[in-house]
């Protein structure tokens, strides 16, 4: 058992935000039927390496919703769903006829989830976002980046995690709330205001003393911790930025910095009483990580990260993708990434990361691969709404289950 | 229905950085959420910023945001009065949410918890998991990044690797904890019984990545990739075709994706781009030249054009560019302010600043906020629920 079987959930999610929230949800054990047609391309194809990275665990249904019988298919599905979910644009679900004022009637205790960039309503409410547009708009790339540059910003794709991540909890709350009440609810996720509430703190500091926050690299934007950032280290094995090697340093504590300093061998700079507290380093920050530089380039990255987390002092390796798939230690263990059992019909061998979550009663250890489109019609036609399967056959040949 | 989503709910909140997000989650949707912190004091209470800069007992705006609509309860579980406290306060939750660490976690002797109480939802959250060679590693958020392999994909050529700004990986972490929390729930709806979860920062963070582990499973399927690690390059997503161009006083999040044609009929408008039109480069096997070039076109002629206008005309077109905003823009948007968005902010009982509203709306039960004081505010109607008099 997992803490979600027997959870129907109704998915027309497309590329990242809204199937990374039904991703977790199909992992929790919950039935997600994903909905697409063959008319769908790019990062939405099936078989695309993106699209197989967020659409595991989930069943595959074809509607060409262009087609009436194929609306009408959905319409009889929304109605036996706990949760319907999409992130397109507002209206889209309304078009096709299974708009949330529609489906409540036929189905109370629906769940109704809109992903939208920008909310169901306000001015902006039909503009179109990626997460990069997202960055842009809430802060995140103007504050991510080093002071006089407006033009570096997160390098992935963060606040559609977020906003997946947010989609889930929504749909377990409301579940929780349904279970307390009997009726569904519609929920209105805005991608944009997910994005704003991660520099809350910064947002309070600016209503409240006026000061509009500025990038700051890797310092902290109102805590005193220096050295604060990430350093040098031998090992680069070309000057390609891919390639190089680093470490990060964090010290939240005078004591932390008296480590770092036995650590790196009581250089002369350092026994500067001026440097014995973290106002003091930070006054001098440009000359301390200089120093720790100094000391950081000559060494290897885990070398550095090991005898600073043996003398109490936060460090970590920088690791890249080789990093964590080859290298990483705790991740080997947990076995976090792994390859599907079951090989993908076109793409051949197909990889999970799990789920980050270790339930000691309900364990959610089981990664399907993701599905071809349609590949599911039979089975979830059958178990949803009990069709037979010449009903089914009947409507992939008629076009409208494609 | 008229309160939150979770009213009833009671949870423990013995998080720190790591998972105090996740249980502000749980509290802004309508848990009862208590707070447990020593008399002097929660240390997170020293975490600027501070209202009029001035820290102090509520002073700190940091937990105003993370601690939201909690109950505070100051208990020193050293004492034996105090860890009774706690056993009673525990022994009434419906879920405790716990750093591994973190304040009062060790004296809440958990384990006897869960023995006494099978109902219960315990959810540990962890840098790294129960066991191996990092188990003990200290990771705050600029280490978790590194670890986590955030780190690595941000800066650029010329900069060091780069956190994001704030707490964001712990925010990933923290809203994991939720999701843990709930499912956890769920199953003691359905069947009664709780149990234990655990959550490894590490691997949250890991699982949010975006292209990291799709660049190394599936390089040779991308095509863009010639190396199983894609390099940090500012704001250049991994496509190729997301870009933040300097505009004129400012920069605008660019992309022609996905609209290519509606993009180039856009810049044929304003007389650029011709060249784009070749038939060579309108094969398939030659988009990415195609990409390219139109990329190049486009940054040659945002460096001219006002920021916000080109922004605004893009998205009429449904180009999702996005104008790189400061925090006083956002501060003043007006989408955000059409949607009533903002939210009043308890500090103290006097006083309140605006902050974010719902990153979510529920159409039965709504999000709020709830109070925020200092660390005894609620003490003693706690001890009351909980059956506590002097002396017991």
């Amino acid at each position: 058992m997992r803490p979600l079987d027997g959870t129907r959930i109704l998915d027309f999610t497309h590329v990242l935000a809204g199937p990374f929230a039904t991703r977790v949800l199909g992992d929790l054990g919950a039935d997600v039927v994903k909905v697409n047609s063959t008319s769908r391309t790019n990062t939405n194809a099936p078989g695309s390496p993106y699209y197989l990275m967020w659409n595991r665990n989930k069943r595959a249904l074809a509607l060409d919703m262009s087609r009436e019988e194929a609306r009408g298919v959905c319409r009889r599905l929304c109605a036996k769903a706990d949760v319907v979910i999409d992130n397109f644009t507002v209206g889209v679900l309304d078009r096709w006829g299974v708009g949330y004022d529609t489906l409540r009637e036929e189905n109370p205790g629906v769940i109704y989830v809109q992903m939208s960039g920008m909310g169901s309503a306000g001015p902006w409410s039909n503009f179109v976002t990626y997460a990069p547009t997202i960055h842009a708009l809430a802060g995140l790339t103007y504050l991510t980046g080093v002071p006089g540059r407006d033009d570096i910003g997160i390098g992935f794709s963060y606040n559609d995690h977020q906003a997946g991540l947010h989609g889930a909890v929504a749909i377990l709350a409301a579940l929780e709330a349904r279970r307390a009440t009997g009726q569904g609810q519609r929920v209105d996720l805005s991608q944009f205001e997910v994005g704003v509430n991660t520099v809350g703190p910064a947002l309070l500091d600016y209503f409240a003393n006026g000061r509009a926050a500025e990038p700051g690299g890797n310092r902290l934007p109102w805590d005193e911790a220096a050295p604060h950032g990430c350093f040098p280290c031998a090992g680069a094995t070309s000057d390609h930025p891919a390639d190089e090697r680093w470490v990060a340093i964090a010290c939240m504590t005078d004591a932390q910095w008296e480590g770092l300093r036995t650590v790196m061998g009581d250089p002369e700079w350092s026994r500067d009483p001026s440097l014995a507290t973290a106002a003091g380093r930070l006054a001098r920050a440009g000359d301390v990580e200089a120093g720790v530089a100094a000391w950081t380039s000559g060494l290897e990255s885990t070398e550095v990260m090991e005898r600073c987390q043996g003398a109490g002092v936060p460090a970590g390796v920088v690791q890249t993708g080789v990093d964590l798939v080859e290298r990483d230690p705790q991740l080997a263990r947990s076995r976090f990434l792994r390859e599907i059992e079951d090989p993908h019909p076109t793409a051949g061998v197909t990889y999970a990361d799990r789920l980050p979550i270790y339930f000691e009663r309900t364990p959610c250890d089981r990664y399907e691969r993701t599905r071809e489109i349609g590949e599911d019609n039979a089975e979830v036609l059958s178990d949803w709404l009990g069709m037979s399967a010449t009903e089914v056959r009947d409507g992939e040949d008629a076009g409208y289950l494609t | 229905m008229t309160s939150g989503a979770l009213q009833g709910v009671r949870v423990v909140d013995l998080t720190d950085e790591r998972a105090i997000y996740g249980a502000k989650l749980l509290a802004d949707l309508g848990a009862d959420v208590v707070r447990p912190e020593p008399p002097e004091g929660d240390p997170l209470r020293a975490r600027g910023p501070y209202m009029d800069d001035a820290p102090g007992e509520t002073g700190s705006l940091w937990h105003a945001f993370f601690a939201s609509s909690r109950r505070f309860f100051a208990v020193d579980p050293g004492t034996e009065a105090g860890a009774a406290q706690l056993g009673l306060l525990i022994d009434r939750a419906d879920i405790v949410l716990a750093n591994t660490g973190a304040f009062a976690v060790e004296e809440a002797q958990l384990d006897d918890a869960c023995a006494r109480r099978p109902e219960l939802v315990l959810v540990e959250v962890s840098s790294f998991g129960p066991d191996g060679p990092w188990s003990d590693y200290l990771a705050p958020d600029l280490v978790a990044g590194a670890l986590g392999g955030a780190v690595a994909t941000t800066g650029d050529a010329d900069t060091p690797p780069l956190k994001a700004f704030g707490e964001l990986n712990f925010m990933v972490s923290g809203a994991y904890a939720a999701i843990a929390a709930l499912a956890g729930f769920n199953c003691v709806r359905r069947t009664g019984v709780g149990q234990r979860i655990h959550v490894p920062v590490h691997e949250c963070i890991a699982s949010a990545l975006e292209h990291v582990f799709m660049w190394h499973w599936y390089q040779d399927q991308i095509g863009l990739a010639n190396k199983p690690v894609l390099e940090r390059r500012g704001s250049l997503h991994w496509t190729n075709a997301y870009q933040v161009m300097g505009a004129d006083a400012g920069a605008v999040m660019v992309t022609p994706i996905p609209d290519l044609d509606g993009q180039l009929v856009w810049l044929l408008e304003r007389g650029l781009g011709e060249e784009l039109l070749d038939p060579r480069l309108q094969l398939p096997e030659h988009r990415r030249e195609l990409l390219d070039r139109l990329m190049d076109t486009l940054r040659e002629w945002v460096a001219s054009e006002d920021p916000e206008a080109l922004f605004l005309e893009a998205q009429s077109r449904h180009l999702p560019y996005g104008h790189v905003k400061r925090l006083d823009e956002v501060a003043d948007n007006a989408h955000l302010a059409a949607r009533g968005w903002w939210e009043s902010y308890p500090v103290d009982d006097e006083r309140a600043v605006r902050g974010p509203g719902a990153p979510y709306r529920f159409s039965g039960t709504p999000w709020s906020l709830g109070s925020h004081g200092d660390a005894d505010r609620d003490t003693d109607a706690i001890l009351d629920e909980i059956g506590w008099e002097d002396g017991r």
